[in-house]
């Protein structure tokens, strides 16, 4: 296996042990969740998390594992795990020192770039499918259950945003050698995002309104993507990543 | 297409590039081989890196072209560096990989036999390929890179520095490879700041100051030249007053005061006469040391080429 599909694969491993962990213990805690749903609601500080407990409580365990694993889960850690990869696609091998030797080998830079990009996009997206897997065999042990077609639709979509913020980082990373500037902005832009979701008169505003619990419950109900979100989001990461591969042809090692 | 036999298989014409406000190079010709050793030589920031990399395509030039092994620079310069290896001059390795992985990864779109040449340079070479490359000497990282540019089989090698950082022992025989290579009909353009590093194995050398190219001659001319300068070294600096004073009066001897000693540049390639004319001068103490045909480039540019500040 080549150096940069061990790193592909290590850290998509690592990443889909936290997400299913976070998965395994959400599930487990459905039970008393659910006998708790009106006490946490009164106890809710804001109101964009009491109008989430909300749907919690007309969607079900449908409406609470979608939003445990896609809301909280994917776009927490898969964002972490979308700026990894991509800030040490190129701003990493440039801050290293290793982007001329990576470059100076008789392999076309498209072809570099579409590797990095792909290898980093399949780590990204396959945790999030592999985890979605798991989870009508763990709603068996609180007694619960879930069809799995929409939750795989709905880790389609959930994929379709974290590609879009990986191709971004991305992007910044061909125009860059310093990855951790790219670690910093990302974590700022994704604190900002979901600051925004919490301030009601601007929550429409928030990249997480993209995810919410009711985007999923409605993937459910009607097994089909939202073509009005997936089909911009595929078409900005497509973009991101004409735009990366202009930048990087022309960049000097 | 290969470049006819007679015709030169390094071609440049008016490369010029510039980092912001700053030149790097000075549009530049160059008509290099067929084969044979070439020494691109110049102190650090005289342009020879952005040179050999806008050769190989991993720098853009702004105004120019250029042809290398018969294949016009292009796009990214993929189809060159199928033609022509490239050593950069930057050491930085994948500290992970053992030495033989990484010749690998070095190796990755060249053919299968390579892969075994560049191992068996390495251990020519006396690198341990099962080890880390993290635990590699700066000497032994500079080897792997050359034996990886070294293996492939193409008519042109592009090296940064080969020999930077490496002990003598170890530049001669890095040298000796070179010119073994050159021998079975390779155009390899090697750079160095180092004058008196890399020339015994150059059969022409290439000359760049301040991202110019100030001079284009073959290493014989070179050597010839050098031996132009000779250089006397007295015990005290009143016998060396005395000196300058004495060897300025002699035909064809231009002498100057220099860190200690006197630095005579001659007309004339043969120092004989001279050296005869200075143990003839009574009047001078005997010298505590001559020396001739040695020639740092700083001298060479300053002495040969009028160029200052190198």
């Amino acid at each position: 296996m080549g150096r940069e599909a061990r790193f592909y694969a290590f850290g998509s491993l690592a990443y889909f042990v936290v997400l299913e962990a976070l998965l395994i213990g959400a599930v487990l805690f459905w039970p008393d969740f659910e006998d708790n749903l009106e006490a946490l609601r009164d106890m809710a500080p804001l109101q964009a998390l009491k109008g989430m407990l909300d749907q919690i409580g007309a969607g079900g365990v449908a409406a609470y594992v979608n939003g445990q694993h896609f809301f909280k889960g994917c776009n927490t850690v898969g964002t972490l795990a979308a700026v990894i990869f991509a800030m040490n696609a190129v701003a990493g091998e440039a801050h290293r020192g290793t982007l001329e030797l990576w470059l100076s080998r008789p392999v076309s830079r498209r072809r570099l770039l579409l590797e990095r990009w792909v290898g980093g996009a399949l780590a990204v997206v396959v945790p999030v499918f592999a985890s979605t897997l798991s989870i009508p065999w763990l709603l068996g042990f609180v007694e619960a259950e879930m069809q799995l077609g929409p939750l795989l639709l709905g880790a389609a979509h959930q994929s379709l945003l974290l590609l879009a913020i990986y191709a971004a980082a991305f992007l910044w990373s061909c125009l860059t050698a310093r990855p951790i500037l790219i670690a910093f902005g990302m974590l700022l832009f994704t604190v900002l995002q979901f600051s925004v979701y919490l301030i009601q008169v601007a929550t429409h505003w928030s990249l997480f309104r993209l995810t919410d619990i009711d985007v999923f419950v409605r993937i459910g109900a009607t097994h089909a993507l939202d073509g009005r979100i997936c089909w911009p989001l595929a078409g900005v990461s497509a973009a991101l990543l004409a735009t990366a591969l202009f930048v990087f042809e022309r960049r000097t090692p | 297409m290969p470049p006819h036999p007679s015709e030169p298989t390094i071609v440049a014409r008016g490369l010029a590039r510039a980092f912001g406000a700053r030149t790097a190079l000075h549009p530049t010709d160059l008509a290099l081989g067929p084969g044979g050793v070439i020494g691109l030589l110049g102190p650090n920031g005289s342009g020879k890196s952005t040179l050999l990399r806008m050769l190989v395509g991993l720098v853009r030039p702004d105004a120019g072209s250029a042809v290398v092994a018969g294949v016009p620079l292009a796009g990214d310069g993929t189809a060159i560096r199928r033609r022509a290896t490239y050593a950069p001059g930057e050491l930085a390795l994948y500290g992970e990989l053992s030495g033989r992985d990484h010749l690998g990864w070095l190796l990755r779109g060249r053919e299968r036999a390579a892969r075994s040449r560049a191992i068996a340079l390495a251990e020519t070479l006396g690198l341990p390929l099962s080890a880390r490359v993290r635990s590699y000497s700066h000497g032994m990282k500079r080897q792997l890179l050359f034996s990886a540019a070294l293996a492939p089989a193409v008519p042109v090698r592009i090296l940064d520095e080969p020999t930077e950082g490496l002990d003598p022992t170890k530049r001669g025989e890095v040298l000796d490879l070179v010119a073994d290579d050159a021998r079975a009909g390779r155009t390899i353009l090697l750079s160095s700041h180092h004058l008196g590093e890399v020339d015994r194995a150059c059969d022409r050398l290439v000359f760049l100051a301040a991202g110019r190219k100030i001079a284009d001659e073959t290493a014989a001319s070179v050597a010839r030249r050098a031996r132009r300068l000779v250089r006397v070294a007295y015990a005290t600096e009143a016998d060396l007053l005395l000196a300058e004073r004495e060897v300025g009066r002699l035909a064809g001897a231009s002498p100057r005061r220099e860190a200690g000693r006197l630095s005579v540049l001659l007309e004339d390639d043969d120092p004989r006469a001279f050296l005869a004319a200075l143990s003839d001068l009574r009047v001078l103490p005997a010298p505590q040391s001559v020396e001739y045909g040695q020639i740092s480039l700083q001298e060479l540019y300053r002495e040969l080429y009028g160029v200052e500040g190198c």
